[in-house]
C-alpha cells in the first residue's frame, strides 16, 4: 500500500463513522442542512442583490466590504489594506488559496504564516491540500517530524502531542507579533454583515481578534440571507465533517468596540480596529446563472463527499484544481478555474450525492461539465 | 487528455454509423440466443454488454498508443488486429446470457430477441458525457424497437439498464424498461461470499435491496460490514473511467478488491464490467455463475 493509501484508509476509518454517528446522535442536524440549502438557494438566485445587501451591512457594522471580480483584484486589496504592515497570519480559507494570496504576500517580501495545523505543514512542504478540511491528511506523523526538522531546524518530538505543542509554542510568537490577520468565512450575513467561522484549534479565533487588522475573504456563493441561516451553516458544516460540536464558532460582525463608558460606543477595544471582507467571485455570479451548475455553489465545503469517491481515495489532491479536490473539486475546478477534464476522472458511483449534506447532484453536476468537454 | 477526445470521436463515429462502439464482429453479440422467437412485444436485450465487456479492457490499453501510433484512423486497423476476446472468455458470458433466458423463461415471462438487429445501448457515451451525441444513438435505438412493436424492454446488466432510462426520457417514449432482476426470483445456490454492488444498480436504480433479497433468499451465506458493503460506502470498481485513465481505474479495482477480501476471497457481482475490472485482484463470480438452474 502506498502512503496516501494508508493515509487515506486512516482518515475514512476515523471519519465516516463518526459523522454517522453524530447524524444519529442529533436528528435535528438533517433538518437544519435542510434549511440551509434553503437559504442559499434563495441567495444564488438573486446573488448580486445579495451581494449588495451584504456589502451595505458591513459598512453599517463599521468594516468595510469589496467585491471582486477576480483573484488579481483580491490581491491588490489585500496589499493595499496591509500596506508598509509585514507580520501577515492565515487563518484556514481556501479563498486565500485560490487567490494565491500567500504566494502573492511572500513576494511582496512579507512574513506569512499559516496557523491551522494542517495548513501550516503543507505550507513548510510547500505542497498543495490534500483534502478541503484535513489539508495534511497525507502525510503520517513520521513524515511529519521530518518535514519539521529538516524545514525549522528542530525535532519535534516522536507523538502527536509532542508535534503540536511544538506547532503551538512556534506559532505563539506569530499570533502575539502579527499585524494583520487573514481567515475566511464558513457563512456570511446578508442582514447583518456578520461573518461565521467555525474551527476548533482555536487559531482562527486568534487570527481573527488578535492582529489590529482583521481581513476575511471568501467566495459570494458563503451568503445566507440572514444570520439565522449563517449561524446554521456554521453548525451544519461543522457535523457534515464529523467534527461535533464545534469547539469554536467564532461570529465577527465588524472591528472591535466597546460602550462601557457612558454607553459611547467607540471602536477599537481589545480585538481589531479594522474589519474588511472580501466577496470573491472569480466565476461564482456566472455559473449561480446556470441552473445545472448552481448546484455547486451549494457546496459548504464540509469534505464529506471526499471519503466516499473511489477517485478521490485512489488519487487524492491529484484529482482537481488546488485546493479543490474530489467530487466538489471536480465541479470547483470548473467553475473557478474553467477546467472541465478534471471531471472525466468522475466514475458517477453516487454515493457523493447521498451524503452530501446539500443534497447536491455531483454526478449530474459532473455530467455537465463531461458534456460541456466534449462540445468545447 | 486530448486522446480521449479523439477516441470518443471515433466511438461516436462508429455508433452513428453501426451502432456499435467499436468495430466488432456482430456475432460474438447475439451467438449466444438459441431457440428465442424474433421480435415481440416484450424482449430481452443485452445491448451487448456482456458481450464486449470482454473486448473494453483492450480497447482501454489501446487509447495511449493512439497518440504513439499517429492518428485515430490507424486504431480501427489495430484494434481488429490485436483484440479478440478468447474462446473461453466469450463462451463464459454467452453461459450468462443463455441462462438468464431460461430462468425468464421458468418464471414465465414470454420474450423474444434481435439477433443482428440488437444495438448497443450507446452507454459509453452517456457514461463519458457524450450527451448531445447519446441523444442521437438512443433515439436510433428506440426506433429500432418502436420498428419491431416492441412494448417491453428487459436488460440484463446496470449500464444498459441506466442507459434506456436515460434515453426513454429523451424520446419521451411508452415503451417499459424493465431490470431481469426486478422480474425474477426464487433462486438456489450456496456459498460464502461477499457483494460488490454495481453503483448504478445500488444507488441509481433503486435495486440494491432487491439484489439483496434474491442473493440471501437463494441460500447464499452473504459477508457484509457497513463500511465495505454499505449503501454509500460500498466503492466502485474503477470501470466507467478506464477509457479516461486506465491506471487509476485499476488502482481504484484494487482498493476495492483489497477491501472486499477482508470480508471473502469470494465476491459476487451482477454487472459485466465490476467483474472484468475486479477479476484482475480478486475471486470474482457472476451471480448468474453461482445460480442452479434445473
Ligand atoms: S459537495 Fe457536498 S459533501 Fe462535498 S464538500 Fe460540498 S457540501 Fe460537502
Amino acid at each position: 500500500m502506498s502512503n496516501w493509501e494508508i493515509a487515506v484508509n486512516r482518515a475514512i476509518q476515523n471519519n465516516v463513522p463518526r459523522v454517522y454517528s453524530v447524524l444519529e446522535a442529533h436528528k435535528y442536524i438533517e433538518d437544519m442542512a435542510r434549511k440551509v440549502r434553503e437559504g442559499k438557494l434563495k441567495v444564488l438566485g438573486n446573488i448580486e442583490a445579495y451581494v449588495e445587501e451584504t456589502l451595505k451591512s458591513v459598512k453599517r457594522t463599521g468594516g468595510y466590504g469589496y467585491y471582486v471580480a477576480t483573484p488579481e483584484e483580491a490581491r491588490e486589496i489585500v496589499l493595499k489594506i496591509i500596506g508598509d504592515r509585514k507580520r501577515i497570519i492565515l487563518g484556514k480559507s481556501m479563498v486565500a488559496y485560490e487567490a494565491g494570496l500567500r504566494e502573492f504576500l511572500l513576494e511582496k517580501g512579507k512574513e506569512v504564516w499559516e496557523t491551522d495545523l494542517g495548513e501550516f505543514l503543507i505550507q513548510l512542504a510547500e505542497e498543495p491540500p490534500s483534502h478541503i478540511i484535513g489539508p495534511a491528511i497525507h502525510m503520517t506523523k513520521e513524515k511529519v517530524r521530518e518535514l519539521i526538522k529538516e524545514r525549522l531546524g528542530e525535532d519535534p518530538g516522536e507523538s502527536h502531542e509532542e508535534i503540536v505543542k511544538f506547532v503551538r509554542n512556534f506559532l505563539r510568537e506569530k499570533f502575539l507579533s502579527a499585524e494583520v490577520g487573514i481567515t475566511g468565512a464558513n457563512a456570511v450575513a446578508a442582514d447583518t454583515g456578520t461573518i461565521v467561522l467555525v474551527e476548533n484549534e482555536g487559531n482562527i479565533r486568534m487570527s481573527s481578534v488578535v492582529p489590529p487588522i482583521h481581513i476575511s475573504i471568501t467566495g459570494v456563493e458563503k451568503i445566507l440571507p440572514n444570520l439565522e441561516y449563517a449561524m446554521l451553516e456554521s453548525l451544519v458544516q461543522s457535523a457534515y465533517a464529523g467534527l461535533y460540536p464545534p469547539t469554536y464558532v467564532n461570529v465577527t460582525s465588524g472591528p472591535s468596540s466597546t460602550a462601557d463608558i457612558e454607553l459611547k460606543r467607540v471602536s477599537p477595544a481589545h480585538g481589531p480596529k479594522e474589519f474588511h471582507l472580501i466577496l470573491l467571485d472569480n466565476g461564482r455570479v456566472k455559473a449561480s446563472h446556470d441552473p445545472i451548475l448552481q448546484e455547486a455553489l451549494l457546496c459548504i465545503r464540509c469534505g464529506r463527499c471526499h471519503y466516499h469517491c473511489p477517485t478521490y481515495k485512489a488519487m487524492g489532491s491529484g484529482w482537481g484544481v488546488p485546493p479543490y479536490s474530489g467530487p466538489m473539486g471536480a465541479m470547483w475546478s470548473y467553475v473557478v478555474y474553467g477546467n472541465k477534464e478534471q471531471a472525466l476522472l468522475c466514475c458517477h458511483s453516487g454515493a457523493c450525492a447521498n451524503v452530501c449534506p446539500m443534497k447536491i447532484n455531483i454526478p449530474k453536476v459532473i455530467e455537465y461539465i463531461k458534456s460541456l468537454y466534449f462540445k468545447g | 487528455m486530448n486522446t480521449v477526445k479523439h477516441t470518443m470521436k471515433l466511438v461516436s463515429d462508429e455508433m452513428s454509423t453501426s451502432l456499435m462502439p467499436f468495430p466488432v464482429d456482430k456475432k460474438l453479440c447475439y451467438g449466444w440466443a438459441q431457440d428465442i422467437p424474433r421480435g415481440g412485444e416484450t424482449i430481452l436485450y443485452t445491448g451487448c454488454a456482456y458481450q464486449l465487456a470482454l473486448l473494453g479492457h483492450s480497447y482501454d490499453r489501446l487509447i495511449p498508443l493512439i497518440t504513439k501510433i499517429k492518428g485515430i484512423e490507424k486504431l480501427k486497423g489495430l484494434a481488429s488486429k490485436v483484440i479478440t476476446p478468447s474462446k473461453d472468455q466469450v463462451e463464459r458470458s454467452w453461459q450468462i446470457l443463455r441462462k438468464m433466458a431460461t430462468i425468464l423463461r421458468k418464471t414465465g415471462v414470454e420474450f423474444g430477441y434481435l439477433y443482428e438487429d440488437e444495438p448497443y445501448s450507446g452507454a459509453i457515451l452517456l457514461e463519458m458525457g457524450l450527451i448531445d451525441e447519446f441523444k442521437e444513438v438512443s433515439k436510433k435505438v428506440f426506433s429500432i424497437f418502436e420498428k419491431y412493436n416492441v412494448k417491453r424492454v428487459i436488460t440484463v446488466d446496470p449500464h444498459t439498464q441506466y442507459a434506456l432510462l436515460r434515453g426513454k426520457e429523451m424520446n419521451n417514449t411508452a415503451i417499459e424498461i424493465r431490470s431481469f432482476y426486478e422480474m425474477v426470483g426464487g433462486f438456489k445456490a450456496s456459498g460464502v461470499f461477499t457483494i460488490h454492488d454495481s453503483c448504478l444498480y445500488s444507488r441509481f436504480l433503486g435495486l440494491r435491496d432487491a439484489i439483496r433479497n434474491i442473493v440471501r433468499s437463494s441460500g447464499i451465506n452473504l459477508i457484509e460490514d457497513p463500511m465495505i458493503t454499505g449503501r454509500d460506502t460500498s466503492m466502485c470498481c474503477g470501470s466507467p473511467i478506464a477509457p479516461v485513465n486506465y491506471k487509476v481505474s485499476d488502482s481504484i479495482a484494487k482498493m476495492r478488491a483489497e477491501s472486499l477480501k477482508k470480508l471473502s476471497p469470494n465476491v459476487l457481482v451482477f454487472c459485466p464490467f465490476c467483474y472484468e475490472n475486479l477479476k484482475a485482484h480478486v475471486q470474482v463470480k457472476d451471480f448468474m455463475e453461482v445460480v442452479n438452474v434445473e
